[in-house]
């Protein structure tokens, strides 16, 4: 899974050379081995490099808050998201919605690492979640469909509809 | 200690004994004084009420009543109260919703069915000080004679149904009087349960009000729900006797289960067993045989299904429909639609009272329909479900999940609670289902839905004995077991179709309720059997 992601986030950055990937423990933890020093290992790490290799460094953040709100999203993913328990994904959704209220991006109003980085995290909340469930989390929902349509973005991913109108209009179904 | 000590010591003691016993004694002394002084004056105050009752012959509990004399008294409505009867001495029977005592003064309001009245026992020259304590002291839902003046309000009485009057009693007595612990209060039962659980207050569960159907079916809710209920079967003959059908009444003992094996309810009959039958579907059908073209039936329907759902019930009212058509099963769609339509009519029409009270405790948003009324087809329906993102397969039958966000869709899409699914896939009907003519996979038949879930399953049958043979064989059915029903189609068949609705889920869903046992009087499941 872990790698799928990191060749679709390769594909996105334009990195020419696909690197060649392995995994560590049973966590399936990927390692890049490098020419010049020690592997790299672990997800947030890996992609913090490729996107310094690819000379896209504003994808981090641009100052220095915008790029500790986008590590704080990179480590939620890791840590909270990734091997959530059902009764997790309740609370999850709740702050997610409440967190995106204002904002377009996970950063704010830019598009950084953090937004596909959780993209690829949540999708598999999201394709299970009924629609009833997607009008309540409406931010989420938002979020999620701009990202999902972002290009270059979706590779490996199916899509997951989202409808356009309102079906669950009053309180009581 | 010696002796004298000792003897000192007892004479200490009983010095001290005496002391005590003399200090007891006058205890006790002190005790009987204040107990005469108490029933002295217990005495003397019931002296003084039974010599100062004046009112004593205008109250009490009457005696029980066995037909003893046949009274030529008018007993009025409280629906009737109004400010056209002010100033008029009447009497009327009602039950003692709440009764209040302030002072000098007995608030009482009574009720019947769903309307109430405010009533009030003032101390004066027509009630004694011992009347109003006796009306204050009457236990709830007693049943009361009142005689009374009616008096104009000024301002209106907001909390009961004639806002408008005020009875000022003259004489009141108690013709039933009910246990004074209920097992549940009507104003928890009405309560609806978000007003619950934010003021604090109780509202009672729907096992408890099962349990004490009797009292719950009192409150202003439960009475409008089946008068509206009364209503619904009541548009149902009348529409159906105007397009002239015929009612019928047909077996519920039968030998052979009708709808397939698994949920029936098996009876032993004399040496043998039977089955309660779980739709009149083939005794419709024999009907139509026998040269009745249009018939309906209402009556009771048995199924065995252990589903503990909030739409099923083991016993249900079925309201059925089957008619010989010309060409086409439309025409037999289109009836029953009417059918639907003229009842959606008539409950918006003459029903808007309970509609409303109903809402007071559920509230929900009224049933919309279109006229003509709204028919998709079962693939158009797939289409809208996958466009939503739903996975299902072209044959496969809807669950009730999407048959929910169907409901949505449509109502989204059409701005309509009711509309009928044409042409279902036919290897999820029963044998008895015409197949299409141009493609095998599909049937000639259709499902009503009501607010997104079903409430009637229909198609055109198979009216030649030989296909029927073939579809039962397919289905793997024992011909033995339905051979009356293949052979009354030997002898000359119409072309006919039909279908049939449950009385409790239409009722339910056209009030937007969520359980269908609030619109079963005494509704069986496969965990009650009583009431």
């Amino acid at each position: 899974m872990a790698l799928r992601e990191l060749s679709s986030l390769e594909k996105y950055l334009g990195l020419k050379k696909p690197n060649k990937y392995s995994t560590q423990a049973d966590k399936k933890i990927p390692v890049l081995q490098n020419n010049n020093g020690p592997p790299l290992v672990g997800l947030v790490t890996i992609a913090c490099h490729l996107v310094k290799e690819a000379k896209r460094p504003n994808l981090l953040g641009d100052s220095a808050e915008s790029r500790a709100v986008v590590h704080q999203w990179l480590e939620y993913r890791v840590t909270k998201l990734d091997g959530c328990t059902k009764e997790d994904i309740k609370t999850i959704l709740k702050d997610l919605n409440l967190y995106l209220q204002d904002k377009v991006y996970m950063a704010g109003n830019q598009f950084t690492l953090a937004d596909p980085f959780m993209y690829y995290g949540i999708h598999p909340l999201i394709v299970d979640l009924a629609i009833q469930d997607k009008e309540q989390y409406v931010n989420v929902t938002r979020w999620f469909d701009h990202i999902q349509h972002y290009p270059g973005i979706r590779h490996h991913l199916p899509p997951v509809v989202v409808p356009r109108n309102r079906l669950y209009t009053s309180k009581h179904h | 200690m010696t002796k004298e000590e000792v003897q000192g010591a007892t004479e200490e003691e009983q010095q001290a004994q005496s002391k005590k016993g003399l200090k007891k004694q006058q205890k006790e002394a002190e005790k009987a004084a204040k107990k005469a002084e108490k029933q002295a004056k217990l005495a003397a105050e019931q002296q003084s009420t039974e010599e100062d009752d004046f009112a004593k012959d205008r109250y009490g509990v009457s005696a029980m009543v066995q037909s003893q004399q046949k009274l030529d008294r008018v007993l009025v409505r409280v629906q009737d109260l109004t400010p056209e009867n002010a100033d008029q001495l009447i009497w009327l029977r009602a039950r003692v919703h709440t009764s209040r005592a302030k002072g000098k003064q007995c608030f009482l309001v009574l009720r019947q069915q769903q309307f109430n009245v405010q009533a009030l026992v003032a101390v004066g020259d027509r009630a004694s000080k011992q009347m109003v304590k006796f009306a204050a002291n009457i236990t709830k839902e007693s049943i009361v004679d009142v005689e009374a003046l009616v008096r104009k309000v000024e301002q209106k009485i907001e909390s009961c149904s004639q806002q408008d009057v005020e009875l000022h009693i003259e004489r009141i007595f108690v013709i039933s009087q009910a246990e004074p612990r209920l097992p549940l209060q009507l104003e928890d039962a009405v309560r609806p349960d978000g007003e619950g659980e934010e003021e604090g207050r109780a509202t009672v569960n729907q096992d408890t009000k099962l349990d004490n159907r009797v009292i719950d079916l009192r409150t202003t809710t439960s009475q409008a729900i089946f008068r509206l209920q009364s209503g619904v079967c009541q548009l149902f003959r009348d529409t159906l006797t105007k397009k002239g059908f015929v009612e019928i009444q047909t077996p519920k003992i039968i030998s052979a289960a009708s709808e397939g094996g698994a949920n029936v309810f098996t009876v032993s009959y004399f040496k043998t067993s039977a089955y309660l039958a779980q739709s009149p579907q083939l005794y419709k059908q024999m009907c139509i045989c026998a040269d009745f073209d249009k018939v309906f039936c209402v009556g009771p329907v048995f199924r065995a299904e252990d589903s503990n759902t909030h739409r099923h019930l083991t016993e249900f009212v079925g309201l059925d429909i089957e008619m010989a058509f010309s060409y086409h099963y439309h025409e037999v769609i289109d009836s029953i639609t009417d059918t639907m339509v003229q009842i959606f009519k008539g409950l918006r029409d003459n029903f808007q009272t309970e509609i409303q009270t109903v809402n007071k405790q559920y509230p929900s948003e009224p049933f919309k329909f279109l006229e003509p009324t709204l028919r998709l087809e079962y693939t158009e329906a797939l289409a809208m479900l996958h466009e939503a993102g739903v996975e299902m397969g072209d044959e496969d039958d809807l669950s009730t999940p999407n048959e929910k966000l169907l409901g949505r869709l449509v109502k989204e899409k059409y701005d309509t609670d009711f509309y009928v699914l044409d042409k279902y896939p036919l290897a999820v009907r029963p044998f008895y289902t015409m197949p299409d003519p141009n493609n095998p996979k599909y049937s000639n038949s259709y499902d009503m839905f009501m607010r997104g879930e079903e409430i009637l399953s229909g198609a055109q049958r198979v009216h030649d004995a030989q296909m029927l043979t073939d579809r039962a064989i397919h289905h793997q059915i024992d011909l033995e077991k339905i051979k009356a029903y293949i052979d009354s189609f030997r002898y000359g068949a119409p072309p006919h179709g039909g279908g049939g609705i449950g009385l409790e889920r239409v009722c339910m869903l056209y009030l937007g309720l969520h359980n269908v046992r609030q619109t079963s009087m005494f509704p069986r499941d496969p965990k009650r059997l009583t009431p």
